[in-house]
């Protein structure tokens, strides 16, 4: 008890005395705190819900036969009447449109006469005639009904409520047939018979999924093998949930990313810090030396210290919980969109913000306060008492080991060089994040050296140029070369990472770009208006692509298929397209730098395909090698003629002729439609004609321009999150240099006060706060730049290689990048304006004679 | 005409809620080569008397004229311009920056007064405190003695009308302070400045011209020699 009053007196109450510098500090903390449990619960929130209700409502089958491009319905039957007791559940599985609200829905069809009790019960329990037994016959009946649908409590109709789907793209209405319970929303969706819907998708004679309930005994690879010897050789019966987990692999590298992004605010938090703990220790010398001299141990001072930063980091990380659910609600919203564009169907979960998160916070507000205040504190435990209060406070600011800590940040430059030319661990780049943080603690091992032999050389300098105030403030920064160092460690962090995404996404953005240029020829483009992701490929009505193609003006019309697949237990995506049309028309880029006259040509008709640079990362394939397809029925191997750069989609994409797919996927409707209009006709007239001939499908037709607009949109739609976090860590330590800047003033206020004496006009030192944090800023800014273009060669040809196996080529984005520079250094300078005015208010008398 | 005059000057404080009353109803004038010992004990006014001829403060009643110029009647900018001209200050801590050289120590004032080349005159300065070499230095490469030489450089840059020194040999030894006291009165006298010197020293009050004994905020006794 004793000792933990003696704690408060002498480590927690100082706190209170100093309570915005301290305030600054907890929301530093906090704000890091906040960033990683936020993108944490968003991430799971975000990226489990693309677990959906295809799963949720999957029910207890253990297992699941599937194929690329839909199981033949006679597998059904076969199943079916094996001599096993097998429960068999054919599933028709997309999404529809409620086109009243705009609400895209799971759409699932299943066989209601066989499975549908459930369903017809819910109706029963939801409709006012249900006490009649006549009424319950009539649901029983209507259960084959092509118009009928069943639909979650959560979606908001009523039974008998008539609704319009958009599916694929036509509209359809249909009449609700029963409610079934959907409590927390994540089961809604739209049911109805199998029959109806392999009408309404197009897909007669096949289904999308088998789920199977299988007795306990034999195991379930046992059953697995028994179930192959009767399935077609395309077809795969496999545990249920596989393409969730597929789908979680996939999703690793995503969520890797982005919890190290959030770790950056924390990163510069740790080194804010370390830089309150270094003042206090200074501050705090004689004290320690009275301490120390009255019988406190090591020990006892090693753990005041630290006793303090965990204080810090507690008060932070319970401002995080309550910060980090908040900031969680906006991340989601991002994160989800961006895993629909580039990854799979998803639909925001909930947030939960449960036990395990409230131990994270804490672990990370403590851990880190502790961990960064570690080398301050054990300097405070190693004062010997005499020094300590015979020796002023200057002597153990400019304690600093230049030279040793320059030789110390070469071996780690050294070490994240070579760590950055290691191969990916198990899938992550993991060296490739180390070789970031080794150059990271290179550049704060370096900063003393570069903060000194900065101001060394441009004090006079600045004197001449701005002024007497100017050199004061440089050489103040000199001569507390320790906490000025760190300082500008801190910012120099956030703005190098700052710096290194936003080369990267400007490189990537202009890689996107040239892309595009080669990658969308046609002039006009048509899809379904019915939802589309990286993962729902909806279709347009057969035929229609032909009469476009027909009509007067268009030159040439090109059908592009796409199936969701699954290819060595990672998800993709299956192409096609009329080559034909391809060949005389496109410039693609290939890896091997043939003209793609020459590489289509090797893929008409042939059973040879084309594969992106994500599918060859992934799969570890190259030009020449041979790839197994499942095609409904039917297993074929292919060629890979060669590798094409692709930055639609993450998943990886393979790309066949459209009569190679053709032949084993006979299904004729295209995903999207490539429009070519002939030199010689207007666009616009051609547009209208083609509007016309569609105006009885729902179909979405976009110009060139229209569709590099939208794909822009969505490619800065999935890096706004990585800004938001960027701007996070600024911010954090933009409020570390306001924190420092009025430590700093409140040290210095003997010195402050003694230029009012020699004739300094309030103005003045208010310029010579100004100017201190001006020079901070730029000191910065120069460091961050230059290790923020290091950074950016790792992630751009280290971390995205390893992550997403993109090859993205190196781009200045000049304009955001100095941009971005300016508002920070402007942020950092208006950082000193509270100071300054602490400073201006100083009573030079009281503190001049003050000792 | 006198350099510093005080006319029935008072001036009260407020600490922790209860009024101090630092200086009570007290006259004085100084002329220019007049070198002031200002003595009592602590508490007795001294340094607020110093701050108000200083032009740092404002008398609560009564007048401070430096060179004329009532300081009540001026604003923050006027007063610091007062003091850039007319007041060189030294204090018994020396309160050097430790982040500059001798040099730029003592050009200090001129530099913050907008002056530009102030090295021939701090080189100068230096001469006239007899540390003419020592420019380059940094303050912590000094003996105390020293030190205090910069900072009476340093108050004489600008060439003030008056020197207020507070304690000047406090932090002395006696040899070194009697150096100090001996170094004011000579150029209190070259230079035709007036010198006040808040000061517990015996030596201090017996070099000076006028001796002016404070108690309780007010003049017990002037002393003119």
């Amino acid at each position: 008890m004793p000792r933990f009053l003696l704690f408060y007196r002498l480590m927690v109450r100082p706190l209170f005395r100093e309570p915005l510098r301290t305030l600054l500090t907890i929301l530093a903390i906090a704000l890091g705190v906040a960033v990683v449990l936020a993108i944490d619960l968003a991430s799971d929130a975000a990226t489990g819900s693309f677990r959906s209700s295809m799963e949720t409502l999957a029910g207890e089958n253990e297992l699941e036969v599937v194929t690329s491009g839909g199981v033949p319905e006679y597998v059904v039957g076969t199943l079916a009447t094996l001599a096993y007791s097998i429960r068999v559940s054919p599933r028709i599985e997309d999404y529809a449109v409620i086109t009243d609200t705009k609400k895209s829905l799971p759409l699932m069809g299943l066989d209601l006469i066989a499975e549908g009790g459930a369903y017809a019960q819910s109706a029963l329990q939801k409709t006012a005639e249900s006490q009649t037994q006549s009424a319950s016959e009539q649901v029983f009946n209507r259960l084959g009904d092509a118009d009928g649908i069943w639909v979650g409590s959560s979606v908001g109709y009523r039974t008998s409520d008539r609704v319009e789907l958009l599916i694929n793209d036509r509209v359809r209405t249909y009449t609700v047939r029963g409610v079934y319970p959907d409590s927390n929303g994540n089961e809604s969706a739209i049911v109805m018979d199998l029959a109806a819907a392999q009408h309404a998708l197009g897909r007669y004679g096949r289904v999308d999924r088998i789920l199977l309930k299988v007795p306990e005994t034999p195991s379930l690879g046992d059953w697995q093998q028994r179930l192959r010897t009767v399935l077609p050789a395309g077809v795969e019966v496999r545990l249920r949930g596989t393409a969730t987990n597929e789908n979680r692999r996939m999703l690793a590298a995503f969520r890797w990313n982005l919890r190290l992004l959030s770790c950056i605010s924390l990163i510069v938090g740790a080194f804010l810090i370390y830089n309150t703990i270094s003042v206090s220790v200074v501050r705090r010398r004689p004290e320690i030396g009275i301490a120390r001299s009255l019988g406190a141990s090591r020990g006892v001072i090693l753990s005041a210290f630290l006793g303090e930063a965990a204080c810090l980091g507690l008060a932070g990380a319970l401002i995080g919980l309550p910060l980090g659910r908040l900031m969680a609600t906006g991340a989601v919203r991002l994160m989800a969109a961006t895993v629909e564009s580039l990854y799979v169907s998803s639909r925001p979960g909930i947030i939960e913000l449960n036990g395990a998160s409230v131990l994270l916070a804490l672990a990370i507000g403590v851990g880190v306060a502790v961990a960064s205040s570690y080398s301050p504190a054990r300097e405070a435990s190693q004062v010997s008492p005499v020094e300590a209060m015979a020796r002023g406070r200057r002597e153990y600011d400019v304690r600093v080991h230049q030279a040793r800590d320059l030789w110390l940040a070469l071996v780690l430059g050294l070490a994240a060089a070579a760590a950055s030319r290691a191969p990916a661990v198990a899938g992550k780049p993991l060296l490739g994040y180390l070789a970031a943080i080794l150059l990271v603690a290179a550049s704060a091992l370096a900063m003393p050296a570069f903060v000194d032999a900065l101001t060394s050389v441009s004090s006079n300098l600045l004197g001449k140029v701005f002024g007497v105030e100017a050199m004061l403030a440089s050489r103040t920064l000199r001569a507390s070369l320790r906490r000025t160092s760190v300082l500008v460690g801190a910012l120099s962090t956030a703005i190098a990472m700052m710096t290194a995404v936003g080369i990267m996404v400007g490189s990537f953005r202009q890689t996107v770009v040239l892309w595009m240029s080669d990658q969308l020829p046609a002039d006009l483009y048509l899809r379904p208006a019915g939802f589309a992701a990286a993962d729902r490929h909806p279709t347009i009505s057969s035929g229609v692509a032909e009469e476009v193609a027909k009509l007067p003006g268009v030159a040439a019309v090109e059908r592009l298929r796409a199936y969701e697949i699954s290819y060595e237990d990672m998800p993709a995506t299956l192409a096609s397209a009329d080559l034909n049309v391809r060949r005389s028309h496109r410039n693609s880029d290939f890896f091997s730098g043939r003209p793609s006259e020459q590489v289509l040509a090797e893929l008409r008709d042939s059973n040879a395909v084309i594969v992106s640079e994500p599918f060859t990362y992934k799969h570890h394939l190259k030009a020449g090698d041979s790839l197994t397809l499942s095609l409904g029925a039917t297993q074929a191997s292919f060629r890979i003629a060669d590798v094409y750069y692709d930055y639609s989609s993450e998943r990886g994409s393979i790309l066949m002729d459209r009569q190679t797919m053709l032949r084993f996927l006979p299904d004729p409707a295209p995903s999207n439609v490539a429009i070519y209009v002939s030199p010689d006709a207007p666009l616009e007239i051609v547009r209208a004609e083609i509007e016309k001939a569609t105006a009885g499908h729902r179909v979405l037709l976009f110009s060139n321009r229209d569709l590099r607009a939208e794909a822009m949109r969505i490619f800065d739609r999935t890096f706004a999150i990585t800004y938001a976090l960027e701007a996070v860590a600024i911010i954090v330590a933009v409020m570390g240099i306001a924190g420092a800047l009025l430590a700093l003033v409140i040290d210095r206020r003997r010195e402050l006060g003694l230029l009012r004496f020699l004739g300094a006009a309030t103005w003045q030192v208010r310029k010579l706060i100004l100017m201190e944090a001006s020079l901070l800023g730029l000191l910065a800014n120069l460091a961050g730049l230059a290790l923020g273009f290091v950074l950016s060669l790792i992630l751009i040809y280290v971390v995205n290689k390893q992550s997403f196996g993109w090859t993205i080529r190196f781009h200045w984005p000049v304009e955001i990048l100095f941009g971005a520079l300016a508002v920070v250094y402007g942020a950092t300078v208006l950082a000193g304006l509270y100071p300054a005015q602490v400073a201006v208010r100083l009573n030079p008398i009281e503190v001049v004679h003050e000792d | 005409m006198p350099i510093l005059s005080f006319e029935d000057v008072s001036k009260d404080y407020l600490t922790d809620g209860q009024p101090v009353h630092a200086l009570k109803g007290l006259s004085l004038n100084v002329k220019r080569g007049e070198f002031v010992a200002l003595v009592g004990r602590s508490g007795c006014g001294k340094s607020t008397l110093l701050n108000l001829a200083g032009a740092m403060d404002f008398p609560t009643t009564g007048k401070v004229l430096l060179d004329g110029v009532s300081t009540s009647s001026l604003k923050d900018n006027g007063l610091t311009q007062l003091r850039r001209e007319r007041v060189g200050f030294i204090f018994q801590s020396f309160q050097l920056l430790h982040t500059l050289t001798v040099f730029e120590n003592v050009e200090l004032p001129l530099l913050l007064a907008g002056k530009h080349n102030p090295r021939e005159a701090a080189r100068e300065r230096l001469a006239w405190v007899e540390l003419e070499g020592l420019g380059d230095r940094h303050p912590h490469q000094l003996s105390g003695g020293q030190m205090q030489r910069v900072a009476v450089a340093r108050a004489l840059i600008h060439s003030p009308s008056l020197l207020l020194a507070d304690e000047p040999t406090g932090n002395l030894d006696t040899t070194t302070g009697n150096v100090i006291l001996e170094l004011l009165r000579r150029l209190t006298r070259e230079q035709n400045t007036a010198t006040i010197v808040a000061t517990h020293s015996l030596e201090a009050a017996s070099l000076a011209n006028t001796l002016v004994r404070l108690r309780d905020g007010k003049i017990e006794e002037i002393t003119r020699r």
